[in-house]
């Protein structure tokens, strides 16, 4: 039986996990949940989730994991067939630790500030303060590619993934100036040509419509 | 040699990788930067991490920055076992979405409380700070349901994640022991470990900061 992945596709952690499953050729059953309708706050969800946030994972044999990062992880670990996503080296994985922290604690953070107050009707206009913030978020990432191809060196990882994921959405936001970030832009350009990043796209094309929809 | 760390005293993210290295028994050669004075962006610490954060870790030519990364890295390389971050996939899943909930949600919330105080001189908790403090003690309490330490049964390096920034975040909105029961109970548990000594310090000299800047 294949993992259960409740999910809902705009979502840039639930785009992550799937260009991470489609990578190691692993089927999941996705759940789609309706955030509008409260899906992620019934009580079943709760109880799998206290947290309630997508994606969440129920394995074969029950276990329930969130959190996007430690669910790639885990399910690298368990399903892949080597570790090039997620080495056993333990530099390579502590560089891609980082990477995937500053996703969570930096990016996509960043990410859902810009968003949250287009979503709740509190604005309907990308401020100068969103800009920045955007741009703080890119600058770094333009550091770590620094005489790099990919995120963490030679070879695409996890927090590649993790960050495709979050950035190709923050430049819907706040566009990505390939004169100023050149390094980030062939880093971009160059995840588009995996062929497990079509797994970002369905999603993305949704939030793009969705943001459009908001902001005309 | 010993690995050198750079760090301020009164961040929380710090004084879990020192209450990690005082458990595994690693002596770290501390770095003191002067944030006021800039010290965090001068060119030879941003050659070092160009994300300009504490702490930073150098161990020989090899450099690391985000806490939890470095704690992870130092239990991998130095522990005599693996109980602080257990080689089982599913318990160190759970290790990991702590952590991951502590960088994303749990700190992010005590910045968005601490800064206003810092740099504009904000005097008072809000109403909207206290809802959203509660809101990082409720998921806390959940998750420590039916469980003695934040992951299981065992303390790992999620527990001391989470213990100094919610010490942190408890000097501005203090946990309710009523509501949350059971993060008061993991507190209490927590403060009682030797290591905890090494969390104390530092919180307390941010805690005389924070009540000075909030007199």
């Amino acid at each position: 039986m294949a993992p259960t992945l409740y999910m809902m596709p705009p979502s840039p952690p639930v785009r992550a996990v799937l260009i991470t499953a489609k990578s190691i050729g692993l089927d999941l059953e996705l759940k789609q949940l309706n955030l509008r309708r409260g899906d992620h706050k019934t009580p079943e969800y709760l109880k799998l989730n206290p947290q309630h946030t997508v994606p969440t994972l129920v394995d074969d044999d029950g276990f329930v994991l969130w959190d996007s990062h430690a669910i790639m992880v885990y399910l690298l670990s368990k399903y892949a067939k080597d570790d090039s996503l997620y080495p056993q080296d333990l530099r390579k994985r502590a560089v891609i630790d980082q990477r995937m922290h500053f996703d969570s604690g930096v990016a996509f953070a960043v990410f859902l500030r810009i968003l949250y107050p287009l979503i709740y009707g509190e604005k309907k206009t990308i401020t100068s303060e969103d800009t920045k913030a955007a741009e703080e978020v890119y600058s770094f990432l333009e550091a770590f590619l620094e005489g790099r191809q990919w995120l963490t060196g030679d070879f695409v990882t996890i927090a590649d993934y993790s960050l495709i994921a979050t950035t190709s959405s923050l430049n819907v936001l706040v566009k990505i100036d390939p004169v100023k970030y050149p390094k980030l832009t062939a880093w971009v350009k160059n995840v588009e040509k995996l062929p497990a990043y079509e797994a970002n796209k369905p999603g993305l094309e949704k939030f793009i419509g969705y943001v459009k929809s908001i902001l005309g | 040699m010993a690995p050198v760390l750079y760090v301020t005293h009164l961040t929380p993210p710090v004084r879990a990788v020192l209450m990690t290295a005082k458990t595994i028994d690693l002596d770290l050669e501390l770095k003191k930067l002067n944030v006021e004075k800039r010290e965090h962006k001068n060119s030879e610490f941003l050659k070092l991490n160009p994300q300009h954060t504490v702490p930073t870790l150098v161990d020989n030519d090899f450099v690391l920055w985000d806490s939890h990364a470095i704690m992870a890295y130092l239990v991998s390389k130095y522990a005599k076992d693996d109980s602080l971050y257990p080689n089982d996939l599913k318990q160190r899943a759970i290790v990991n979405q702590r952590m991951h909930f502590e960088n994303g949600v749990a700190f992010p919330e005590l910045l968005k409380i601490l800064y206003p105080i810092i740099h504009d001189g904000k005097k008072t908790i809000t109403q909207e700070d206290e809802i959203a403090a509660d809101e990082v003690y409720s998921f806390l309490e959940a998750f420590l349901d039916g469980k003695q330490w934040i992951t299981g049964d065992s303390v790992t390096i999620a527990d001391y994640s989470l213990i100094t920034t919610i010490t942190a975040l408890n000097v501005l909105v203090k946990i309710d022991h009523v509501v949350f029961p059971n993060l008061n109970t993991w507190m209490k548990k927590l403060e009682q470990l030797p290591v905890y000594e090494a969390n104390r310090k530092g919180l307390d000299s941010y805690t005389t900061h924070v009540k000075l800047l909030l007199r």
